[in-house]
């Protein structure tokens, strides 16, 4: 259908317009979402035409606040950047300084850094396997999978005193130590854990899973190297990257035999949830080799910390870690004083929510949901970084000085 | 019991019996997924606190439509409910009133969804299409279910075929292949009028927000559950006096009408839990594609299979 359209200086312009479009606000409220995104989804009947991603309903100026404090108050800082994979990030922070002071923590803190990096991963898949089970109307699967998941909570309050914050990272080592009682405990939690796994993969083969699971948010191979995808989202699409192994840190040079890496080659929101259940069954097998073969000695170089902040010099540092959603980013710029003249943290989010748009072209409304949750997006990762929609061009950009002005 | 009494008798009893069985069936999902669950008398709790709330009508909506709808549907659906009540109660019927129950079944589903076009949302008029897709799919294996009962009892008046059943001496189901497979057809088709989980499309809470629902809260939320509520009971209810009215199988239904009733109201709840409980605890939600699939697939050739059956005299 032709429509005259007056635009905004006066031209008119001959524009096409089709009544069966139609645009669906899709977030920032809603009940598929965690976290606040928006899409703006252009549908025809219900195949979407059209995607429009805006972030920033979170944003919180983090990367600015870490200017204005010294080393370790920024390490409790950005510990509280994401909530579930809060320990990817103080370890990533925590490398770029140990780079920059030249501390060497021991051989103990690395391998208990490690453990907390796997039981992390371990959480943060169960609780996007949950999240796409609920997606697709399978709440029992769901509430099973979180009930999974609680018993590795537990052991994160046993061995730090936190379920979601585990503040286990300190300069130069780690806080808190695991006895024998606690590696036996952790020991037979993972037996059991494995069994659970065993039972959530077979549910996700389930018929009707997987008839809302396969061949539905394709992502090509040379498209997720183009959109520069990182994690599980990447690894279900064929690429085979993972820092944990191309470019190891803490324990892992150590364990390199005993994980691989899982790759799938289809692209297709089952192949990154079956990517991130087989990663389940290397993390459990990671933790016991990390257990059996734990050295002793000290956790940390130094316990007073303010000391060995002092020792940290004028310098910068880039940090890579593996986080449960991909590969995780710091450049750490240090000053003279003791503080931090740059921090420029880059979430695995912030490349995967782009992949979202030729995941959802040509699906349908009800996919929605399953596609946004099979990157596993945490918004409140994202939004420290002011995107402006290139498309519309109507997003303002948010300065420190709208920041202030808003406060 | 006399006709009028049974008749004003029935309204309570369905309010109170259908929110109850939506509780059990809240409490036993819940148990199913190793959750404590509701209390079982949640629903009553949710409806008397929905009454008190505010009533809010988006500017965007067609007031008068929007405002009216939810008190017709939940009318239909009590009315539906209290009819075939009445019926067991009181051993009467009327010529036809099995097609009267059919049409208010199908019209309390309809003005729900209409009710939703008319917010102006546009989840509610995905919801409407995604609803219009789902009565196409199951009410013609359904229509198709009672034609073959029609066929059966030569008759299309609710208590001759209880009468039947107490003639033969046995459940319908049972005593006639035409009929169990009938029955089956049936039974495919509550969850999808129930909008229980595998068929839930027009309502899909995590992708189009409960869709009709989404912009109703307060009084008219309230009527809208207690319209679903009393929906599914009337369709259990149905299920089971037609195809499976176990009193038949000890002796006439004149003398034990109260006995007859609450051994029906009983197996709807089994029923209830078979066809709505367990399909929600065990499947994930399907596509609207592949739900119109199904039932054109599964349903519809049994129904076909029921109505052929049945015109042969089997």
């Amino acid at each position: 259908m032709k429509n005259m359209v007056t635009e905004k200086h006066g031209e008119t312009k001959d524009v096409e317009v089709d009544y069966a479009r139609l645009r669906i606000p899709f977030g920032p409220v809603h009940p598929a979402l965690k976290e606040p995104v928006s899409l703006r989804v252009t549908v025809r009947k219900e195949e979407i035409v059209d995607v429009d991603i805006v972030l920033g309903h979170v944003h919180r100026g983090i990367e600015g606040l870490a200017e204005n404090r010294n080393l370790v108050q920024t390490l409790y800082l950005v510990e509280r950047v994401c909530g579930i994979c809060s320990h990817s990030h103080t370890t990533c922070y925590v490398q770029a300084l140990e780079e920059i002071g030249e501390i060497k923590p021991p051989e103990r803190a690395l391998y208990l850094r490690t453990l907390i990096f796997e039981l992390e991963r371990i959480h943060s898949h169960l609780f996007l396997l949950g999240v796409l089970a609920y997606e697709i109307g399978f709440d029992t699967l769901f509430m099973f999978t979180w009930h999974v998941r609680e018993s590795i909570l537990d052991l994160f309050e046993k061995i730090t005193g936190n379920r979601v914050h585990h503040s286990m990272n300190t300069l130069g080592g780690v806080r808190w130590d695991v006895d024998q009682s606690m590696v036996e405990e952790i020991m037979s939690t993972m037996k059991n854990l494995h069994k659970y796994v065993q039972q959530i993969h077979d549910s996700f083969q389930d018929k009707s899973v997987e008839k809302r699971l396969c061949d539905v948010g394709f992502l090509a191979k040379d498209e997720a190297i183009r959109l520069c995808v990182v994690g599980p989202t990447a690894r279900g699409s064929g690429v085979d990257m993972d820092v944990r192994r191309d470019h190891p840190y803490a324990a892992y040079n150590d364990l390199r035999e005993d994980f691989s890496v899982v790759v799938k080659e289809k692209g297709d929101v089952y192949a990154r949830t079956e990517v991130r259940i087989l990663e389940l069954f290397e993390s459990i097998n990671i933790i016991q080799k990390i257990l059996a073969k734990l050295p002793g000695g000290n956790i940390r170089v130094e316990d007073n910390i303010i000391k060995l902040m002092r020792r940290i010099p004028q310098g910068e540092a880039i940090s890579l870690v593996e986080a449960p959603r991909g590969e995780l980013l710091y450049f750490v710029k240090t000053n003279v004083k003791g503080g931090l003249s740059r921090l420029k943290i880059r979430t695995p989010t912030i490349p995967n929510v782009l992949g979202l748009k030729p995941m959802l072209v040509g699906c349908e409304i009800a996919d929605i949901p399953v596609i946004i949750a099979s990157v596993d997006p945490c918004m409140a990762c994202a939004n420290r970084i002011t995107v402006v929609d290139a498309v519309t061009g109507e997003e303002e950009t948010m300065d420190t000085s709208v920041l202030r002005r808003k406060r | 019991m006399d006709v009028i009494t049974a008749f004003l008798l029935t309204f309570p009893i369905v309010f109170v019996i259908s929110l109850l069985f939506d509780g059990i069936d809240r409490k036993i999902h819940a148990r199913m997924q190793r959750r404590i669950g509701p209390p079982i008398i949640q629903p009553f709790y949710d409806f008397i606190k929905l009454l008190n709330k505010e009533r809010i009508v988006p500017a965007m909506a067609s007031s008068q439509i929007f405002t009216v709808l939810p008190t017709l549907a939940a009318a239909s659906s009590i009315l539906s409910s209290a009819i075939l009540f009445t019926s067991v109660m009181s051993g009467t019927s009327f010529g036809g009133d099995l097609v009267v129950v059919f049409y208010l079944l199908a019209m309390s589903s309809v003005l729900v969804t209409i009710g939703g076009s008319s917010s102006g949302n546009p989840y509610g008029a995905i919801g409407f299409s995604r609803k219009m897709t789902m009565l196409i799919a199951y009410e013609v294996p359904l229509l198709l279910s009672f034609l073959s009962v029609f066929l059966k009892i030569n008759s299309t008046s609710y208590y001759n075929a209880i009468l039947t059943q107490v003639k033969v001496g046995s459940m319908l189901a049972l005593a006639f292949p035409s009929m169990a497979v009938s029955a089956v057809a049936f039974l495919l088709c509550i969850p999808a009028a129930a909008d229980a989980v595998p068929f839930d499309v027009s309502e899909a809470k995590t992708e189009i927000i409960y869709g009709p629902l989404v912009e109703y809260s307060g009084p008219y939320l309230a009527l809208f559950k207690l319209a679903k509520a009393s929906s599914n009971l009337s369709l259990t209810f149905l299920a089971c006096t037609l195809f499976f009215y176990l009193p038949a199988l000890f002796g006439d239904g004149d003398s034990l009408w109260l006995g007859a009733f609450i051994v029906c109201l009983l197996l709807a709840l089994i029923l209830w839990f078979l066809t709505i409980t367990v399909p929600r605890t065990v499947f994930a939600r399907m596509k609207v594609g592949q739900a119109f699939k199904f039932y054109w697939i599964v349903a519809l050739p049994l129904s076909v299979i029921a109505v052929v059956l049945s015109a042969l005299g089997l």
